[in-house]
Formats: structure tokens, C-alpha cells, sequence
């Protein structure tokens, strides 16, 4: 089946959908903006973001291709456990509730998690990190790039390149205009319509074929979704919770949100958002699982929601799927790019290059970089070359490897530099090979374990004391701010 | 082993209720934060 012949809305109509909605999140951006003159209001926010917004900004953050696309297709293909293994995503969100109040406290001048592990672990970690981090976030911004283009493609028939270009320079053009204000307020905007729109469609899915149809139709066609002892899926589990945790725990993406929110809404902000994330996934997965009820042909199993929404809902429908998958990827793509940009003008440029760059270079920079990432990633994005799992999973070997690191940095004063180095080298490595070897399900497991093992046994033969006071030195750049 | 009917509606309706009620919790913590002027 050729899903430019199965698509249920007409390009034109995308088109119309698609301009409306770059119109307003431009609109918005320019708006809320342009009074982020100065670097702290135009990368933090300010450094005030109050618990609504600051909930909205992580759960909708969260709430990437992860849920409308790689949800539902894993759903398809590993059946009840891959929903719920989605779902345990959450966790990552509700433990760092604990670091983000750490975080502020320990960090109040900080910019970056990059910040962090150079004051606490030195250059070599620092580095390795950086390169595990960027590496991550690369593949979470073409991921979702390649998530818009074939979303747009299967509901409108719009062609791949031009979806995805779009949504990458709408993305772009609003977050180079009003930096995280922007990112934050649009955040609040699109949390409410994905919430709302998968809603909408859940019922609907209900309402057209029925628990009892869906249940009764998996079990006598695919009945291995509904295995609840099925192996790969209960290692997929296991292994997604510790992607999420190491996901959560060293990106910049959630570092920056500590470093934004209000003194006190870190840790009410996080554990919020992680309990309103969870069923999400459950809720989007549910959606595929109506696939052999509906006997619908799906040509990738990656354009599973969308097929099953476009199906269930008609036209109507197909521009309420639309509009959400818009705000879904938007709310990740944006947040990405301010928090890439920031890490990289603070831990690159100017920690490598321009050691005396002020504040107003800075911020330049930062506007810069966000275009420079949003061309890298449309590059990336071109040739199609994996599936959105598959992309995603590969880096789950890397992060995995840093969650010790990080979470022994910041409550365990004599945890070892050189163990934490090596946790996440051998942890990736380790990750990386049985990634290959036995499958994408495994990767962060091992990772994980790996790095636990170092950071663990490292520091038990040679613990190292760190002077937690060195990381609450003031940022020549928050200074130069306030000055 | 097979999930049950009963325990997959359960899942699916538990879910859907707090993804249900997500937004109205969002927008009266975005109506309080505004009353005391800490939105951002």
C-alpha cells in the first residue's frame, strides 16, 4: 500500500494546517521574545519558570516521536510490554526530580550539565561526556526531524523532504526568535494539544471497535502482543527504563529546566510531569493494538499511529492526528535546540575557543548555533536511512553509560574522577557491542551495568573527596549578565 | 500467559482517565501561578 494513496487529507488541506500553526508558534516566539535581550532571559528563561509552565515544558518535552510514532509501532510489534515499557519511560522524569532540586542548589549560577562535569569530574570526563551528550542529542533531533517528515507524508501525501523541512525550519525559526521563552511557552500550548487530540482519538478507538473487538482480534491474530512472558519484550522493559533514566539524567535538555525553574518548583515540576507522561504511552500504544481488528495493511511499521488514526477517524480525525503530531515533535525539536545550542556555545565555544567571549557574544552565538543545528539536522534527515526505533535505540548504549556518573556526582562526594571516565567508556562500548550482538532491547541494560560496575568498585578502592562549595562558584557569564 | 481482557480495558481506561484529566490540572496550575504572578 503507497501511503501518498492512503493518505486521508489532501495536500492542500496539510499545507493550510501547517501554515496556520508555523504562524502562530512564529508569532508566539517573536512575542515572548522580545524582551530576551539578555543571555539568562534568552537561554533560561530568566531562571523563573513557575510550576505550570515548568510541568508543561517537561512533559511535553518528553512526549516526542517516542509517543506518536516509536510508541504505537512498538506496541505493533512487541505487544503489551512494549506500551508499558514505553510508559516506564517516566521514571527518568520522577528520579530527577531529586536532581533537579540538587541541581539549583548546588549550581544556582550553572548553564549546562556540561558545567557540572567538568567542575566535578575534570577535563577528560567532561570531554568524553560532551561527546556522548551531542552524539544523543544529534540522534534525538534527526529522529524527530524524520518523525515530521513521515507523519506529514502518511496523513497529506506531502512528500518526505518537505514535511520535514518544514518542521525543522518552523522549529528553528521560533526558537532563534524567542530562545527558551518561547520554547517554554509554546511547550504549555502544545502539552494541551496532544493531550487533548490523543484523548480524542483513544475514545473514538474505543467508541468504533471496542476493548472486547481489539482484544479478541490480537489474541486470534497476533496473540503473542498480549504475551505477558514474552522474553525480548520483558528485556525491552527493562532496558527502556534505564534509556529513559539515562536520557533524563545527563541531557542538557532537562539540566537547562533545573537551572530555569523557580527556586522550589524543580522537584514538584518533574514528579508532576512524570506521573501526567506515564499512561501516554499506554494510551498511543492502545491505538496500534486495534491494527487486526481494523484489518488495515501497515507498509512500515513505523507509520502505525498514523495509518490506525487516519483509518479510525476520517478526515476530521486525520487533522486532529496532524495538528498533535505537529505540537508533539515541535515541543521536543524546540527544547532540543536551545538546550544543544546552549551546551555547545558554553562547553565548546567558549570553554574551548573564546575563553573571554561576553555575554552579548554569547548570546549571539547561541542564535547562531541553533540555526547551524538546524541545518545539520535537515542533512542528517535527507537520506531516511533507519527506522525511528532503531535510530533511537542505538543511542541508548551511550546514555545509559552516564546515569552513574552523574547520579554519583551529585550526591556522593567521594565518588572516583577516573571510575566515572571509565563507566562511561566501557559502558558504551559495552552497550554499543551488544547492541549489535544480541539487539537494540539490550543496549542501555548493559550499558547501564557496566558503568555501574566502574563507578561502584572505582570508587570503593579509591575514593576520591570533592568539595561540593567548587560548583557554586559564580559563572563569569551570569556576572557579566547582571552587570 | 495472556493478559486478560478485564486487566487490558483496566490499563487502557487508567491511563486514559489521567491522560483525561492532565490538561485541566495544567490550566488551573496556570491560572494560580498567574494569579500570584510566577508564570515566569
Amino acid at each position: 500500500m503507497n501511503s501518498v494513496n492512503s493518505a486521508i487529507l489532501d495536500a492542500s488541506t496539510g499545507w493550510a494546517i501547517l501554515a496556520g500553526f508555523s504562524l502562530l508558534w512564529v508569532a508566539l516566539g517573536w512575542y515572548w521574545g522580545r524582551n530576551a535581550g539578555q543571555l539568562d532571559e534568552y537561554v533560561l528563561a530568566g531562571r523563573r519558570v513557575g510550576l505550570a509552565l515548568g510541568t508543561a515544558t517537561a512533559m511535553a518535552t518528553w512526549v516526542t516521536s517516542n509517543t506518536t510514532m516509536a510508541a504505537p509501532q512498538l506496541a505493533f510489534q512487541i505487544g503489551v510490554w512494549g506500551m508499558l515499557g514505553y510508559s516506564l519511560g517516566s521514571i527518568g522524569l520522577l528520579l530527577f526530580a531529586p536532581l533537579a532540586t540538587r541541581i539549583r542548589s548546588l549550581m544556582p549560577n550553572g548553564y549546562t550539565s556540561g558545567d557540572f562535569v567538568r567542575i566535578r569530574y575534570g577535563n577528560t570526563a567532561w570531554r568524553v561526556f560532551l561527546a556522548i551528550s551531542l552524539f544523543y542529542s544529534l540522534g534525538w533531533l534527526v529522529s524527530m526531524g524524520m518523525a515530521g517528515g513521515i507523519l506529514i507524508h502518511a496523513l497529506t501525501g506531502i512528500p518526505y523532504h518537505y514535511g520535514m523541512t518544514v518542521i525543522l525550519a518552523i522549529c528553528v525559526g521560533y526558537t532563534l526568535l524567542g530562545g527558551f521563552r518561547a520554547v517554554i511557552g509554546t511547550d504549555f500550548i502544545q502539552a494541551l494539544l496532544i493531550l487533548v487530540g490523543l484523548v480524542v482519538i483513544a475514545f473514538l478507538a474505543i467508541g468504533k471497535v471496542g476493548f472486547s473487538s481489539i482484544h479478541s482480534a490480537v489474541l486470534a491474530e497476533r496473540p503473542e502482543l498480549l504475551n505477558l512472558l514474552m522474553p525480548a519484550a520483558i528485556m525491552f522493559l527493562f532496558n527502556n527504563l534505564l534509556f529513559g533514566i539515562g536520557e533524563v539524567f545527563h541531557s542538557n535538555v532537562w539540566w537547562s529546566r533545573a537551572f530555569s525553574f523557580r527556586e522550589g518548583v524543580g522537584f514538584k515540576a518533574y514528579t508532576l510531569a512524570g506521573l501526567l507522561w506515564a499512561p501516554i504511552p499506554i494510551v498511543a500504544g492502545f491505538v496500534a493494538l486495534a491494527v487486526p481488528a481494523l484489518n488495515i495493511n501497515i507498509p512500515a511499521a513505523d507509520m502505525v499511529g498514523p495509518m490506525v488514526a487516519a483509518d479510525l477517524l476520517g478526515v476530521t480525525g486525520a487533522v486532529l492526528v496532524l495538528i498533535m503530531v505537529f505540537a508533539a515533535l515541535s515541543s521536543s525539536l524546540d527544547s532540543l535546540l536551545a538546550a544543544t545550542s546552549i551546551l555547545i556555545v558554553e562547553d565548546i565555544y567558549r570553554r574551548h575557543f573564546k575563553p573571554h567571549a561576553s555575554a552579548e557574544q554569547m548570546r549571539r552565538a547561541a542564535a547562531r548555533i541553533i540555526v547551524g543545528l538546524g541545518v545539520l539536522t535537515w542533512i542528517l534527515c535527507a537520506p531516511r536511512l533507519t527506522t525511528l526505533a532503531e535510530l533511537l535505540y542505538f543511542t541508548g548504549a551511550f546514555v545509559a553509560s552516564t546515569i552513574w556518573p552523574i547520579a554519583a556526582g551529585l550526591f556522593w562526594r567521594r565518588t572516583n574522577p577516573a571510575a566515572a571516565v571509565a563507566g562511561m567508556v566501557l559502558g558504551s562500548a559495552a552497550g554499543l557491542y551488544s547492541y549489535f550482538a544480541i539487539g537494540f532491547y539490550v543496549a542501555a541494560l548493559v550499558g547501564a551495568a557496566v558503568s555501574m560496575v566502574c563507578v561502584l568498585l572505582g570508587t570503593w578502592l579509591a575514593p576520591r573527596a570533592f568539595d561540593w562549595a567548587q560548583l557554586r562558584e559564580d559563572h563569569p557569564l551570569h556576572m557579566d549578565t547582571q552587570s | 500467559m495472556t493478559m486478560p481482557l478485564t486487566v487490558f480495558s483496566a490499563l487502557v481506561l487508567g491511563a486514559l482517565a489521567i491522560t483525561t484529566a492532565a490538561p485541566l490540572l495544567l490550566l488551573a496550575l496556570l491560572i494560580r501561578d498567574w494569579k500570584r504572578k510566577q508564570l515566569w
